[in-house]
């Protein structure tokens, strides 16, 4: 813990950053914390409760931070691979932050449990976790940690729909998408989600309903899900800020098995790996074309 | 209010037939929008045009819309006559009810309801429409021409006396193609050279040509009118300016035995050499590999050891040289060229049956020994034997042992036409040039015997089939419908192992030379070289035209014109009409000051745009640049996509990729798109 708040001290002194952003104690379990002054360093905290993707504040669209461009931010491995996305796409320049990685063993599926991690409380995205050690991090923190609980849950999960028919699949999705209230907590959580102007809030046309109705919803839960195809990095954050519990992360999980299946793209946290939709290669599937 | 008219064509009995064209007229006449409506016999004639012109002006209308064929057809027809009525032509929109309703349904009433509701979504859309106006991009009035075979020549020929300079590139250290290496031609049997070389000396001497030969493209920046063109010019190691083509230095090269490119490897030649006698420009080229001096450099570069002072390698051809024109120090060099339009004019290479294939899916023939029989020979190499420029001396002696062959086998279609071999394709020319060979052959051999092995005779071309025929009724030749499924080696013989499937008898023929008339492939580089210009190829590597009827020098690609057997295998004529048909092209471009462009391009809303570049990635045509978006003072505020209107082809990939949804296509907008499904 003193290194990394050892760590985040220096980085302002010297003025390397303007910011670091890092998890600390909050009244209710961990939150995201915002240093800009070094005295204020000593609140940082590291430990398996930090679930958040802090990256989503290294988006562009985060106009709040715009008084602080260069930043610094916290990350474990799997957080790297939206880094890598942000990259790819042009958002940020890597001169322009520091990368914190801390060495994680796994972190509960939410910020305010207690407890030491078992299969039940840890994150489904720890499931599979080959991204222990991150690579793409200025600074590597912490000591090793074992390996996180196995838990197969979200497989279990997308296998049961998988099983079921078209009717069965479309009434669960319309179960789980009527309870939407378009609150839009998705969108904002999820790093990837950085358009200027989203598609969900322009009018003319207006491609997708606005009210709390099955069909706007189900329109804007798909779209969403389709904008992520093949960016997706499967942190689970529009899942955990979706105040009604609609499971989005299987929606998005099983998407990035499609394009897994079709273009060969896992998320991935090198840069240099284009993304499926902006490459082209001649032997991409193509039997979508009759 | 729009004050839309729409006008349904019957187009004769062809929509009228299926479809109720009063009644659509009159569905639509209530439309929120119509001002007026109307259905007329053939909307496309001249009464019809001027009944929407007058229209037009009686009713003040703002759109039209007329319901009848394809816009492929008449859309540019309509567009004139509502632009001849003082409207924008970009606010007239067609229905096609004639392919997409008429032809198809047999229900009339069904088909008048389809029909009404095509209509009205395309009211919809012009509602939507916005004036658009062409886009003008000046013009670099010059012309590139990749290849200088004969395709290559005649175009640069063509476009440079029209008056356009151009700008020839060749790969090899002359012009002259694989027409300069044929002995004679069908169907005239006219000296290939003789006709050829002329040409070759009008291009060395044309005031309005610049020739880089032994050069490459090495990047192809811009657009239509607009090319930036980077042009490797390989180390020639002569200086081209100096040499006087006088020859001592390959007089004086004691390397002398490295297999002759120009005589398809029978002959040979030194290692500073010049392909053939007439090579233009006659300047000699040293062959880095063979050359004995470089090797020497290379060596010790390659053992570190330090330069000892010792005589240096060779050099004799330096030593020969009187006006000091070699420079063994010369490395390749880069230079540019603007131009405003390309003919890709990169021909052909023969199919190879050895074991060893450059690329997957092709298979070599291990039935005729993968080409290790010394007697089977290829048709360009028959050519060679058969050239009076050729290493015999135009007398026909046989690769082995230096004798006359007296039975030669020939064999149509080796690797063409065969799928198990990787190529479906007819190669067009080997039935002509083989019935050539077998008219050579008896000329030269008068007692001699050929046998053909043929699959059908396909001499089409003007000329042709007497020619075929003239060869098939010479004595001692015999066509034998079928194929060899073997050759081997037989003592001093080539076995020939066939069927003729007309008398279903097997044929066993003890030849003297086999002669193998080799499918036509593209250019090895091809891909890379279409990959430069963002032109597609098919699934063998030939370019691919822009419509194989209605454009057929052109590509997908504006500005990029296609001659000869990069396109598909050619003859010599096709090749030329094709060289002449593209510089008619070039011409039709470069005669202008300014080039006008459908607008119908994909436009950025820099506002929405959040900079991610997927379009650049998914862009075939490199249309898409960053534009730099600054605040009052200066200071960068985001870097945004711009669509260089100029480069854009208006396809629409970039609005497909585009996760802001923050480009549009000029002429099919969300809001036209919306609309028109709406009113469906």
């Amino acid at each position: 813990m003193k290194e990394l708040q050892d760590l985040a001290r220096r980085l302002l002194l010297e003025g390397r950053v303007d910011i670091v952003i890092g998890y600390q104690q909050g009244p209710r379990g961990v939150r995201p914390s915002f240093v800009t002054r070094p005295e204020q360093a000593d609140a940082l905290i590291f430990d398996e409760r930090c679930v958040h993707n802090l990256v989503t504040y290294l988006s562009p669209r985060r106009a709040h931070l715009a008084a602080w461009p260069r930043r610094a931010v916290v990350v474990k491995g799997c957080d790297t691979r939206a880094v890598a996305v942000l990259l790819r796409e042009s958002h940020i320049d890597r001169e322009d932050i520091v990368l914190i990685g801390l060495r994680c063993g796994g972190v509960h599926r939410s910020a305010e449990a207690s407890g030491p991690l078992t299969a039940e409380s840890v994150a489904f995205r720890c499931a599979d976790c080959s991204i222990r050690e991150p690579e793409l991090v200025d600074h590597l923190l912490g000591d090793p940690r074992p390996a996180p609980p196995g838990n197969s849950r979200l497989a279990e999960r997308i296998g049961q729909l998988e099983s079921m028919s078209h009717e069965q699949r479309r009434e669960f999705w319309n179960n789980e998408f009527s309870r939407c209230i378009r609150c839009h907590a998705c969108r904002q959580v999820c790093p990837m989600c950085y358009c200027e102007r989203c598609i969900a809030d322009k009018t003319r046309p207006r491609w997708i309903e606005s009210s709390a109705h099955l069909r706007g919803n189900t329109a804007w839960n798909m779209i969403r899900a389709m904008h992520l195809a093949g960016r997706c990095v499967g942190c689970g954050e529009c899942g955990r800020a979706c105040p009604v519990g609609i499971p989005l992360g299987l929606l998005n999980r099983k998407l990035a098995m499609v394009v897994d299946e079709h273009f060969d793209y896992r998320a991935t946290d090198d840069p240099e790996v284009p993304g499926p939709l902006g490459s082209f290669r001649s032997d991409d599937a193509e039997e979508f074309i009759v | 209010m729009a004050r839309i008219g729409v006008f349904v064509c019957h187009c004769g009995e062809n929509i009228a037939r299926t479809v109720d064209c009063a009644r659509v007229a009159e569905a639509l006449a209530d439309h929120p929008g119509v001002e007026f409506s109307t259905d007329y016999k053939y909307m496309c004639s001249d009464p019809g045009q001027s009944l929407i012109k007058q229209s037009m002006k009686e009713h003040r209308l703002d759109g039209v819309v007329v319901a009848s064929c394809s816009p492929h057809m008449h859309e540019k027809t309509f567009r004139k006559a509502v632009s001849a009525a003082g409207l924008n032509p970009f606010k007239c929109e067609m229905t096609n009810i004639r392919e997409h309703c008429s032809w198809i349904h047999e229900d009339r009433a069904a088909a008048t309801e389809k029909s009404t509701d095509l209509v009205r979504a395309t009211v919809e859309r012009v509602k939507y429409n916005q004036a658009l106006s062409p886009i003008t991009i000046p013009i670099t009035p010059r012309a590139l021409v990749i290849g200088g075979g004969i395709a290559g020549i005649q175009a640069a020929l063509d476009i440079a006396d029209a008056g356009r300079e151009v700008v020839l590139v060749e790969k090899e250290p002359s012009i002259g193609g694989h027409m300069s290496q044929l002995s004679e031609t069908f169907p005239t049997m006219d000296c290939s050279q003789c006709i050829l070389t002329p040409r070759m000396v009008d291009v060395a001497q044309h005031p309005r040509i610049t020739l880089h030969s032994f050069s490459e493209v090495d990047a192809v920046d811009g657009y239509i009118g607009n090319f930036d063109i980077t042009i490797r010019k390989k180390a020639r190691r002569v200086d081209e300016d100096l040499c006087n083509s006088c020859g001592a230095c390959m007089q004086a090269c004691p390397t002398r035995k490295i297999p002759s490119e120009f005589d398809a490897g029978l002959g040979t030649r030194t290692s500073i050499y010049v392909p053939f006698p007439q090579a233009v420009p006659n300047v000699p080229v040293i062959d880095e590999p063979n050359c004995l001096y470089l090797k020497s450099l290379a060596r010790r570069r390659k053992s570190k050891k330090p330069a000892r002072s010792r005589k240096p390698v060779c050099q004799r051809c330096v030593k020969a040289c009187g006006p000091k024109a070699i420079d063994f120090q010369q490395e390749d060099r880069l230079v540019t060229e603007k131009v405003g339009a390309i003919v890709v004019a990169t021909g052909y290479r023969l199919y190879d049956i050895g074991r060893e294939q450059d690329e997957p899916g092709i298979s070599g023939y291990g039935e005729y020994g993968y080409g290790k029989v010394p007697d089977v020979i290829d048709g360009l190499q028959f050519e060679r034997l058969m050239s009076a420029s050729g290493p015999t001396g135009g007398e026909l002696r046989r690769p082995s042992d230096g004798k006359v062959p007296r039975h030669v086998v020939f064999l149509q279609c080796i690797g063409s036409r065969d799928p198990a071999k990787g190529m479906e394709y007819c190669s067009g020319i080997c039935c002509m040039y083989t019935a050539k060979h077998v008219l050579l052959f008896k000329h030269k051999v008068h007692n001699g015997r050929a046998t053909v092995f043929y699959m059908d005779i396909r001499a089409a071309g003007k000329g042709y089939d007497p020619f075929t025929r003239q060869a098939m009724e010479e004595p001692g030749v015999q066509y034998l419908r079928g194929r060899a499924s073997e050759l081997y080696r037989d003592g001093d013989v080539v076995r020939v192992l066939g069927v003729d499937t007309l008398s279903q008898e097997a044929v066993d023929i003890k030849a003297d030379l086999v002669v193998l008339a080799t499918a036509i492939r593209p250019q090895k580089g091809i891909q890379d070289l279409t990959r430069k210009l963002s032109v597609s190829v098919d699934h063998h590597g030939f370019m691919n035209e822009a419509h194989p009827k209605l454009r057929p020098v052109e590509t997908a690609t504006a500005g990029v014109f296609l001659a000869g057997a990069c396109q598909a295998p050619r003859d010599i004529p096709d090749t030329v009409a094709m060289a002449s048909a593209a510089s008619s092209k070039v011409l039709a471009l470069l005669s202008r000051d300014e080039l006008e462009r459908e607008p119908q391009v994909a436009l950025v809303d820099t506002a929405n745009c959040s900079g991610c570049f997927h379009c650049e990635r998914a862009c075939h045509y490199g249309a898409i640049e960053h534009e730099e978006i600054k605040d009052g003072q200066g200071r960068l505020i985001r870097v945004v996509a711009r669509v260089n209107p100029g480069v854009c082809q208006g396809c629409g990939s970039c609005v497909a990729a585009c996760l802001s949804n923050c480009i549009e296509l000029q002429g099919y907008t969300d809001d036209q798109i919306f609309a028109s499904i709406q009113a469906i």
